[in-house]
């Protein structure tokens, strides 16, 4: 993972639906001042207020945001499962449970269930009959892509998570859909499994599928979504591409140890250009710094030693973007 | 808009239940064990009543007992697993509310008919004898017609308490109501009185009037109104418990 150029102190990636070059792909995905708030009255909980996203045909978007984001409703909203309480869903220009009902979309729900006491086999024929013939011609080739060939006669009670996880997959793939909306799809599987899934993906993303995932590994965002859209409090706090959105808030981190603590040090440290969050535990000091190398000789001058910079990762980024 | 009903989804529901040990024991093996131990392997099974014999009445009440079951308890599964996340997962796909209902509907009458058989064929080859086939037939008919009402019995139920235990709540209440609705052994005085009032009481004695014609072993007859009554009453009580549970299950999300 290098480092993308940053000249300067990058603007903050405030909430806007800035692509950078002239996307022409039609729209797929759309929501327009979508809110959505559970019970009523004192009790009335806002889960989701005020997301505007659009997402473009053979985009792949991570979807990022602490529990309680409201990454699942927004989700659930997109798939006609939960009627938002204002704004308006669009999912290929019409009402998201067309596209549901008609297999243009296919999920792997966080919170779906299977039927234990039906074999894997069964559920995926189970499902894909509902959509007819076609799907369920297409049985055996999902079968193979979701590494379940050999687990077909299984109870799905009996199978791990991640196996679970495969057949919830599996399912979302058995209407070959155009668009793919993944909720923590690779909650429980182990780090192989995780890797054959994201690869599955890759082909499917290059062959010009939309996926749009919520995830909580910010490296699958990092290594797998070209746009990130974070989440905080029911709201969109930012939406760009990933790379960008690492780098522009990812200030490097600066650490050292400093003897004694001087009150000039820290005044020096504090007033400098883009260094933020100047922060002294024990005798170690550290920072987050635009300008790496400035903060690092400020410190050095200082008599500090054992001197550290951590590179900018996806995760600093969204401390800083959903900290309080 | 094209199927409603898928014929795989059918065929597996189907083959769920067959291996589903509880639905097996409840509906099936439970009716059949219990006409051959009061009806068949009675000594006063052979004696006459009314247009049949003793076996017959018996086996026209596990019948409608093993009907009841089976429709309770599958639509309470039914609604159970709508409510959890395989309905979720079957929201996603072209199945609509409808649809779901009429499959899950097929598969209970069709353990219905199943538990039905099952005791009508113990009791053919057991001397269960009635004047006339078609007193056969008939009560077969009115057992699972009228049986249909614990359908909707079970949907209440299974909508209105969340979780797995629904189904075997719905069929043990039934039990329980069998044994107080003069379904499993002959009451008299106080507990017949209450009996009248208890839900499996009119859909049984309604199966059994084609034999008896209203007259109960203790010689007592009932009215053909008081049984339709009781029939309607909880027929509305269950419509009343369904309507709830799809309240209860909508405020809870």
């Amino acid at each position: 993972m290098n480092e993308t150029s940053v000249q300067e102190a990058a603007p903050r990636v405030a909430s806007s639906s800035a692509s950078p070059a002239v996307d022409d792909r039609p729209v797929a995905l759309e929501l327009i001042d979508v809110r959505k708030h559970f019970g009523s009255g004192e009790r009335r909980v806002p889960a989701v207020d005020g997301v505007d996203l659009s997402v473009r045909r053979g985009e792949v978007v991570a979807l990022l945001g602490p529990n309680g984001a409201g990454k699942t409703t927004t989700l659930d909203m997109l798939l006609g499962l939960t009627a938002p309480s204002s704004g308006t869903v669009r999912v290929l220009g019409a009402a998201p449970e067309r596209a549901t009902a008609n297999g243009a979309i296919g999920a792997v729900l966080q919170t779906g269930g299977l039927l234990g006491d039906l074999t894997v086999g069964e559920t995926v024929r189970l499902i894909a009959s509902l959509y007819g013939r076609e799907a369920l011609a297409r049985v055996p080739e999902v079968m193979r892509r979701a590494d379940l060939a050999g687990l077909a006669r299984r109870r799905v009670s009996k199978c791990s998570g991640g196996e679970q996880q495969r057949v919830k997959f599996a399912l979302a793939m058995i209407s070959d859909p155009d668009i793919l909306v993944l909720d923590e799809p690779t909650a429980g599987m182990d780090v192989t499994a995780r890797r054959h899934f994201w690869d599955v993906m890759r082909t499917d993303a290059d062959a010009g599928r939309t996926i749009v995932f919520a995830t909580h590994y910010l490296e699958e965002a990092e290594q797998f979504a070209r746009r990130t859209v974070v989440m905080h409090r029911g709201t969109v706090v930012a939406d760009a591409p990933t790379a960008l959105l690492r780098a522009s808030l990812g200030e490097r981190t600066v650490s050292a140890t400093v003897p004694a603590v001087s009150d000039a040090l820290v005044a020096a440290l504090t007033a400098a250009e883009g260094v933020t969050g100047v922060r002294i535990d024990g005798d170690r000091l550290s920072l987050r710094a635009t300008d790496s190398d400035a903060a690092a000789r400020l410190l050095l001058d200082g008599g500090a030693h054992d001197l550290e910079i951590a590179a900018a990762t996806l995760e600093t980024a969204f401390t800083a973007l959903t900290e309080d | 808009m094209t199927t409603t009903v898928s014929p795989t989804m059918l065929r597996i529901e189907g083959l769920r239940q067959l291996r589903n040990p509880y639905t097996l024991a409840f509906t099936l093996a439970m009716p059949v064990a219990m006409y051959l131990l009061f009806g068949a392997g009675m000594g006063y099974g052979t004696l006459s009543a009314g247009n049949g014999n003793v076996s017959f009445y018996v086996m026209v009440s596990m019948a409608a007992y093993g009907t009841a079951v089976a429709m309770s308890s599958l639509t309470s599964l039914a609604a159970t697993e709508a409510k959890q996340g395989w309905g979720r997962q079957l929201a996603m796909t072209p199945l609509t509310t409808t649809g779901y209902a009429l499959t899950k509907l097929l598969t209970a009458v069709s353990f219905a008919a199943l538990a039905l058989v099952a005791v009508f064929v113990a009791g053919l080859l057991t001397g269960a004898e009635a004047e006339g086939a078609w007193r056969w037939v008939v009560t077969a008919a009115l057992i699972l017609g009228i049986g249909l009402m614990f359908g909707l019995y079970g949907l209440g139920v299974g909508l209105f308490f969340g979780s797995d235990s629904a189904a075997a709540l719905a069929s043990i209440s039934m039990t329980f109501f069998a044994f107080f609705g003069n379904v499993f052994m002959p009451l008299d005085g106080v507990m017949l009185d209450i009996a009248r009032f208890t839900p499996l009481y009119g859909f049984v004695a309604l199966s059994r009037w084609p034999l008896t014609e209203g007259v109960l072993t203790t010689g007592q007859t009932d009215e053909l109104w008081m049984l339709l009554l009781n029939v309607a009453v909880w027929l509305v009580v269950f419509a009343v418990l369904v309507t709830m549970g799809v309240r209860r299950s909508r405020s809870r999300r």
